[in-house]
């Protein structure tokens, strides 16, 4: 299988004043095309810095991160934009959708960016708020939506520029659990049935069963990786 | 992003935030007003200027003047320690006719007269020409007027303003104190027309006291005094434009020459003609001396090849393209001296700009971090940041240079379209170049006032910003 994202020997360090504090001490992982993954952890485990460090958003202290078979510690801004732009996207845990836009615009955005024409952009954007059950608020503000429904556009908006890899952290923070079944559930769909690599960053164990790997993160270090699709293989086997 | 896109962008921010936009928008307006006023005013004296020269003769006319025969409207002095006395005669108007590239050249002369009528006396300046003469000096007459011909007997042209010369006999208020017009028409009335004006004054001064004093130094000339001429005189046409009218011909009577010389030669026969030079025994001269020539080079280019060869004939010379451009030089100080106070308010302007940016970025710090990770790059964001400011300046110049002809109309109307201020014409004077300039400008500033912002906006790290909550 195609390896998406390989970490090799991860660290970030921060200087706090006098204090040393190892946010990532050593991470090593492959993750592959079409996988779904959590990371789960406490509180200051490391989860962020880690999903900031593949998306780009931050630069390692030291070792590597390969995504798409391009170095990326190695770009610089206007390189790692660049990346992003083809081959990234991202889900923010308090949406930050663009409150000047309504639920069209915010979704072709990012395709503006990438220079495509209005109308295709907004064909595009409309076919993918469809995708995810947002008919009916095409062109509502993102202040005259609920939470769940801003998180869907979000979903939208990350997925309309047809990227290999979504990040997303904490997709649900800002959800009530119901909210959020409902939010899993639409991007475990959409993810499967377009067969994108899904990074998802969690601290509630319960959603991270809708992923096919889970890890565990500590003190920036690796506890374990769990796999559930081969559980659930097993599962499935044993009811037959 | 393709620039519909960005501009997309930029107007909508603008437009969410229209109080603020409207202010520092306003902070231009009120810049690009200074400049583009302040500016105009200098423009609207260096018009004035070139039509007081196209009036005068345009600028391949010359001046030519030698020692000085009849009186100058603006006493020159210091030319008479010359020896070689170097005098405007009939044979040097012929002379200049024959030089190269000299079309035409034809003699002035220029006296001071004094005008009777009724109960009114005004003090007024002749300029005689020949007919060409006074053709060449493309006087707008008003309708009906013609340019005197040459006759037997006087007829002038009188400037608009001439009429304003007059005032009641014995030191009746002017006009200018009154704002009465004196009971004349110019166009109809038959008027006594003086030119001896020492003996005007003479026999005035004997009607009241003496006047024993001048006939002692009158070359022993015995009797008493005599009554001075008076030359019934009727206008042939007057100048164009109302009274408080300036232009380069509404404080002049005109009238022809050839008319002229024989009657001063009548009248003074035997006696030296007012402003005529006199021989060292105080005697007149034979010939008859004009106050200047006027001299009609054929080309443009050679204006300054024909001046200076009449200068090495002994005579002084002005052109009118030496006079243009010396006072270019100068109209070119005023209006940078009045475009730099304008500037200033365009530069508080552009720190206006600038801190509005500025905050406009720390308000969208989050939104320029959401926009960087999702795929937006750099130059885009300076590009955004820079539209908008480059906007602001636009609107502002564009509603500065609105408002800027609004005040420039005030202004012409204040002061009476030059009038009250002895222009020619409108006092500010806003051409389209400068319209286009300081659009320009104005954009420019914003532009300007923009970039560090916008450089800012570019370097804010992604994530510092998606993390401000
Ligand atoms: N910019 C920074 N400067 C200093 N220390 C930092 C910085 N960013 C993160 N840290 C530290 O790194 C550690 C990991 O932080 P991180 O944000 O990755 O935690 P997290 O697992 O995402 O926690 P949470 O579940 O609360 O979001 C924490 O101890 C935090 O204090
Ligand atoms: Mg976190």
């Amino acid at each position: 299988m195609e390896k998406v994202i390989q970490v090799r020997n991860l660290y970030k360090l921060y200087r706090v004043g006098e204090e040393i504090v190892r946010a990532l001490d050593g991470v090593d992982f492959d993750i592959f095309r079409g996988e779904f993954c959590a990371i789960v952890g406490t509180s200051g485990s490391g989860k962020s810095t880690l999903l900031n460090m593949l998306a780009g958003l931050e630069k390692p202290t030291k070792g590597n991160v390969v995504i798409a078979g391009e170095h990326i510690e190695k770009m610089n801004e206007e390189q790692l934009v660049k990346f992003r732009r083809e081959n990234v996207g991202f889900i923010f845990q308090s949406f930050h959708l663009l409150g000047t836009m309504n639920a069209v615009e915010n979704v072709a955005l990012p395709l503006s960016f990438r220079k495509v024409p209005r109308n295709v952009r907004i064909r595009k954007a409309e076919r993918m708020l469809d995708l995810v059950n947002l008919r009916k608020h095409k062109k509502h503000f993102p202040n005259q939506m609920s939470g769940g429904q801003q998180q869907r556009v979000g979903v939208a908006r990350a997925l309309v520029v047809n990227p290999k890899i979504i990040f997303a952290d904490e997709p649900t923070g800002n959800l009530d659990s119901h909210t959020s079944e409902e939010v899993m559930q639409l991007m475990k769909r959409v993810v499967k049935e377009q067969n994108k690599t899904l990074v998802m960053v969690t601290h509630d164990a319960h959603l991270a069963t809708y992923a096919d790997r889970v890890f565990h993160i500590s003190d920036g270090k690796i506890l374990k990786i769990e796999n559930n699709q081969k559980e659930r293989t097993r599962q499935n086997e044993e009811q037959e | 992003m393709s620039w519909m896109d960005l501009l997309r962008m930029s107007g909508s921010n603008l437009k969410r935030r229209k109080l603020r936009t409207f202010l520092t928008v306003l902070g231009v307006v009120i810049g690009t007003t200074s400049i583009v006023v302040m500016i105009s005013l200098g423009l609207g004296m260096q018009q004035s200027l070139y039509r007081e020269v196209e009036q005068s003769g345009g600028l391949t006319s010359i001046r030519v003047t030698g020692e000085s025969a009849g009186d100058s409207m603006y006493s020159e002095s210091g030319s008479e320690s010359e020896d070689t006395a170097k005098y405007i005669d009939d044979e040097l108007i012929k002379t200049l006719g024959t030089l190269e590239h000299v079309e035409a050249s034809y003699p002035v002369y220029e006296m001071s007269v004094i005008l009777l009528k009724g109960g009114y006396e005004g003090y007024g300046f002749l300029k005689a020409m020949p007919y060409e003469g006074l053709m060449e000096e493309k006087i707008p007459l008003a309708e009906g007027g013609k340019l005197p011909a040459e006759s037997s007997s006087l007829e002038l042209v009188y400037g608009n303003a001439v009429i304003t010369d007059f005032q009641e006999k014995g030191g009746g208020e002017s006009y200018w104190e009154t704002g009465v017009l004196p009971n004349i028409d110019l166009a109809k009335d038959s008027l006594f027309l003086i030119l001896d004006q020492d003996g005007y004054y003479n026999s005035q001064s004997g009607d009241m006291d003496m006047g024993s004093d001048y006939s002692a130094e009158n070359d022993g000339e015995s009797q008493p005094v005599k009554q001075v001429k008076k030359h019934v005189v009727k206008a042939s046409g007057i100048v164009e434009g109302a009274p408080d009218d300036y232009n380069a011909h509404s404080s002049y009577i005109y009238c022809n020459l050839d008319t002229l010389v024989p009657i001063l030669k009548k009248e003074f026969s035997g006696r030296v003609i007012p402003g005529q030079p006199t021989t060292s025994s105080g005697k007149a001269y034979k010939d008859f001396y004009y106050s200047s020539a006027q001299v009609k080079v054929d080309d443009i280019d050679q204006v300054n090849e024909v001046a200076d060869s009449i200068r090495q004939m002994g005579y002084s010379v002005e052109t009118n393209a030496e006079y243009l451009q010396s006072m270019q030089k100068e109209f070119a100080m005023i209006e940078a001296v009045l475009g730099g106070i304008g500037a200033v308010s365009l530069f508080v302007a552009a720190i206006g700009i600038a801190n509005t940016m500025m905050m406009s970025i720390y308000e969208r710090t989050k939104e320029i971090g959401v926009i960087k990770v999702l795929g937006c790059s750099l130059k885009n964001i300076k590009q955004m940041f820079l539209m908008e400011a480059a906007f602001i300046g636009l609107i502002g110049g564009v509603i500065g240079n609105i408002f800027s002809f609004f005040v420039s109309a005030v202004i012409n109307a204040i002061t009476g379209h030059g009038a009250a201020m002895g222009f020619d014409g409108d006092i500010s004077y806003i051409p389209i170049w400068l319209v286009l300039v300081s659009l320009g400008i104005a954009m420019l500033v914003g532009i300007m006032a923009g970039y560090f912002p916008a450089k800012r906006a570019m370097q804010l790290s992604p994530l510092a910003a998606i993390r401000t909550e």
